[in-house]
């Protein structure tokens, strides 16, 4: 093939490319092999799991995204009350969750004295670290009997009375159930959104705030005018991230939701997650089509979840776009 | 193109061929090379390309061995492109080809099917910015000639010590070899760097904009340096600065926007120019 | 001072107290969990925490076979998703050309969904994929499981450190003839390392406290066991079990374990962040 260079040199030297060469495909080729098993990884997933959920999927159909039903007796079930658990603990992470990381990253960027600002920024990604069991008997033990004796009761007697949404504040206060699985899920995605809107926000030029400024604008409207319309899709996707993790904690929400299956009007109430249902249940799960209804469930779960973190991560890489060009 | 370029060009070139000589006493103002230097590289018809912008056009020049030729011009003109052309770096790069021939002792090195490392083990770079590798000093003379040849650790040794001291750097740190590349000053980070580029005894000796990142100190025991090496490699040196070419080099090429506009022997070049263009240079009408 | 520039005043004002107030909670709610867990751990630690094994409900014991499973089943996580993620991530850093280039995106793409995936997925995953098959639960499963949520980490952080290797070291290390593979293992990693320990570090920090794959896979053991093929003991499981449990022993030891993860996890995090913020000069 190619020569040259060394005709007539030593041998040794020629040795040593041949070896080189051989051994760049060989590291080439297990680069890709392994950066392909990363790909085969998330479809082997997928498939697995249809396979396990198929006796569920071929007997119950699409009923099972309408039923209520769950009976390990009679062997009927429904993702409805799950799926309903799940989606309601999250929008409730979101909507408690979103604005306080919002303060968390307008101090660290804005507000914050410079000193302080690596040791509370580390502080909160510490949060982070704590893994979701931690947050659960914490939840649990600390937080519950705590939210029951004060916040909860306040709840109940200001906006219980209230037509309408009053009756999302009704019943007794247990401390645990959907709310303070809200309560403790928006505490957990917080690091994760504030860091992002954090690095977002420091992608603003300098000069576009001044001139705000020297216009006379408060450092609100200059947040809310020019450095949140200028970060939107970043805004955007760090919000989906969260929720994302919101969709898939387990542990933390299985501590503190309750486990009863059921839809209540409350927010105050009891009720399940997917998560938890699959946390709670999976030993129990003797049956062939009570597993493969728990197994659907995961896979619901999985397919929810790839969907938010897949648009997270396309607004996250076209605002990397934006910025390059 | 007019006609001046086309004279300057075609009376370098045409007939030029490996083996030929240039005339006893090509002069250069520092140091006066009187013996004759055989012709090193031939650089015939080169055009490069980045995807579909032509970058070099139609480039022909010969570098002599044993000689110092410098290549300067305005930012973009494409002399550091050419320079890599001649160790093949465009190769890591997809999108990036050239065309025509570089003769190595009269061999197309651009030709396909060659071993870039082997080409690359003959010719030698440093590069603007010092890159010592994160290892000990020791380690990084060593790193290159341990790919190719296999010698017991006093040999090793004593090629380290030759090339530290070729490179004006053994008194400083022969005394810490040991200690990593990434302690010492930019300076002697560069030397380090050229040390171990001729530590693998190549024949040629590529330098792109080499004290570009240094201090005028640095800079000018860099250029003693290449003064001294130049008596063993064919050295290519691009830079920005136009006295660095007047004091350093035995042959100036001036380009501009990717064209090869003059290349003479330096003294005539600074002092007398053919092409109006370089005049304008150096004069620093513009650039 | 006109009412409307008093109401913007005012709105300024609330709007920044408001974030100042966010911080607050942020703070505040660490300290609580950390406070709750050195106040109830500290209690329930003593020597014989690491020394007996997981009693029956209402009599005393430790947590040696969970801590043991625990170390087992993280260790061979780490041995096998480090090399996986680190192969991968060199893929996405350095060989980033051409139809590379275009897989690596897809790759990348993917990789970072898996990040942020539900962990109890993974192990259903496992589940379907080794327990079925083998009929038992194992300590090999639980490994496996943990190993999948290793990988993305790595991945991720290893490229990003290797992007960080100037340009100009590896062209000044292939101006020497150096091959490709040598350019990668002796320059770039060399000088991604720290980077690269740091993630390997942070990995191992996220695993420790993953309990929802575990409860596929590995399951419990109340006994002793060093048989990777059965199911073994792991701290999460473990303190999930006890916690939930109306036995104030079982709930005890629930909170020295989680004093146990949680002191590892913040070792390990400080750990990484120290390594990263020494200068290397040698």
């Amino acid at each position: 093939m190619s020569t040259l260079l060394l005709e007539g040199g030593e041998p040794a030297a020629n040795r040593r490319i041949r070896q080189g060469r051989a051994i760049d495909r060989i590291f080439a080729a297990a680069a890709i092999f392994f950066g392909l098993l990363v790909l085969a990884l998330l479809g082997t997933i997928i498939v697995s799991l249809i396979i396990g959920a198929w006796p569920a999927l071929s007997k119950f159909g699409l009923r099972f995204l309408a039923t209520t039903d769950w009976n390990p007796v009679t062997q009927n079930f429904g993702a409805v009350v799950p799926i309903y658990g799940t989606l309601v603990t999250s929008v409730l992470a979101m909507l408690i969750g979103v604005p306080l990381s919002f303060g968390v990253a307008i101090f660290l960027t804005e507000l914050c004295p410079l000193k302080l600002k690596r040791p509370i920024g580390t502080a909160v990604e510490l949060l982070a670290a704590i893994p979701s069991i931690i947050y659960g008997i914490w939840g649990l033990f600390v937080f519950a009997p705590l939210f029951q004796a004060t916040l909860q009761p306040l709840l109940i007697k200001l906006l219980g009375p209230i037509p309408l949404i009053g009756a999302l504040f009704s019943g007794p206060p247990l401390g645990i159930g959907v709310l303070t699985a809200g309560f403790i899920l928006a505490i957990m995605v917080l690091p994760y959104i504030s860091s992002i809107m954090r690095d977002v926000f420091d992608t603003v030029p300098p000069m576009l705030k001044e001139s705000a400024y020297g216009l006379g604008c408060t450092r609100r409207e200059v947040m809310w005018q020019v450095m949140i319309p200028y970060t939107r899709a970043g805004i955007m996707g760090g919000v989906l991230l969260g929720l994302g993790r919101a969709l898939g904690e387990t542990m933390a929400v299985t501590f503190v939701i309750g486990n009863a299956h059921q839809v209540a009007a409350s927010l105050m109430a009891p009720g399940n997650t997917i998560s938890s249902a699959l946390a709670n249940e999976f030993t129990e799960a003797v049956e062939d089509i009570y597993l493969a209804s728990l197994i659907e469930l995961g896979l619901i779960l999985f397919v929810i979840t790839f969907i938010v973190l897949a648009i997270a991560k396309l607004l996250l890489i076209r605002l990397e776009k934006q910025k390059g060009a | 193109m007019n006609s001046e370029h086309v004279a300057a060009r075609t009376a370098l070139t045409s007939g030029i061929n490996y083996g030929d000589s240039v005339p006893a006493g090509a002069p250069n103002v520092a140091s006066v090379s009187i013996l004759p230097a055989p012709v090193k590289i031939v650089i015939r018809n080169v055009h490069f390309f980045y995807r579909s912008f032509e970058a070099l056009k139609d480039i022909n020049l010969p570098l002599y061995d044993k000689r110092v030729t410098a290549f300067m011009g305005p930012s973009g003109c494409g002399k550091s492109t050419l320079l890599r052309i001649l160790n093949r770096m465009y190769d890591l790069y997809p999108g990036q080809r050239a065309t025509g021939e570089a003769l190595l002792d009269g061999q197309n090195i651009l030709a396909p099917g060659l071993d870039m490392n082997l080409l690359r083990a003959r010719i030698g770079m440093v590069f603007q910015k010092p890159t010592p590798f994160p290892m000990s000093i020791h380690d990084n003379i060593t790193f290159g000639m341990r790919l190719y040849e296999k010698l017991p650790r006093s040999e090793l040794d004593g090629r380290v010590e030759s090339a530290l001291r070729r490179a004006a750097l053994w008194d400083e740190v022969k005394d810490k070899l040991k200690t990593s590349g990434l302690g010492l000053s930019g300076g002697q980070q560069q030397r380090l760097c050229i040390a171990r580029a001729i530590a693998v005894q190549p024949q040629v000796l590529l330098l792109d904009e080499p004290c570009s990142a240094l201090d005028p100190i640095s800079t000018q025991r860099i250029e003693e340096l290449i003064a001294e090496l130049k008596s063993d490699y064919c050295i290519a040196i691009v830079t920005h600065n136009l006295q660095q070419a007047a004091r350093s080099s035995d042959y100036t090429a001036f380009m501009y926007m990717g064209e090869l506009i003059e290349i003479g022997d330096t003294a005539t070049i600074f002092t007398n120019p053919k092409v109006k263009q370089t005049e304008d240079y150096i004069t620093g009408r513009f650039g | 001072m006109t009412s409307l520039y008093r109401r913007r005043r005012i709105a300024n004002f609330v709007t920044m107290s408001f974030c100042y107030g966010a911080t607050a909670i942020s703070l505040v709610v660490l300290a609580a969990i950390l406070w709750t867990l050195f106040s109830r751990g500290i209690e329930a630690i003593g020597f014989d925490v690491f020394t007996e094994m997981t009693p029956p409900p209402g009599s005393h014991g430790g947590l040696l076979n969970p801590i043991y499973g625990s170390l087992m089943m993280t260790g061979i996580a780490t041995l096998i998703g480090t090399p996986v993620g680190i192969m991968a991530g060199t893929l996405l850093a350095e060989y980033s050309y051409g139809f590379l280039h275009r897989l690596g995106e897809v790759i990348r793409f993917v990789n970072d969904i898996l990040l942020s995936a539900p962990s109890i997925v993974i192990g259903l995953f496992v589940y379907e994929l080794v327990v079925i098959r083998q009929g038992h639960f194992s300590a090999w499963a639980g490994a496996l499981a943990l190993a999948i949520i290793v990988i993305p980490v790595v991945v991720r952080t290893t490229e990003d450190m290797l992007r960080l290797v100037p340009v100009g070291l590896r062209e000044a290390a292939f101006a020497l003839g150096t091959p490709k593979w040598k350019v990668i293992v002796m320059v770039s990693y060399r000088a991604a390392l720290q980077g690269m320990i740091t993630g390997v570090m942070l990995a191992i920090a996220r695993i420790s406290g993953e309990t929802a794959p575990l409860l596929f896979t590995a399951l419990n053991n109340q006994f002793w066991t060093t048989d990777m093929n059965t199911p073994m003991a792991n701290l999460p499981v473990v303190i999930f079990q006890f916690a939930m449990s109306p036995y104030e022993d079982w709930v005890k030891l629930a909170w020295a374990g989680a004093l146990i993860i949680t002191v590892t996890i913040l070792l390990l995090n400080i750990l990484a962040r120290v390594v990263t913020s020494v200068r290397r000069v040698g």
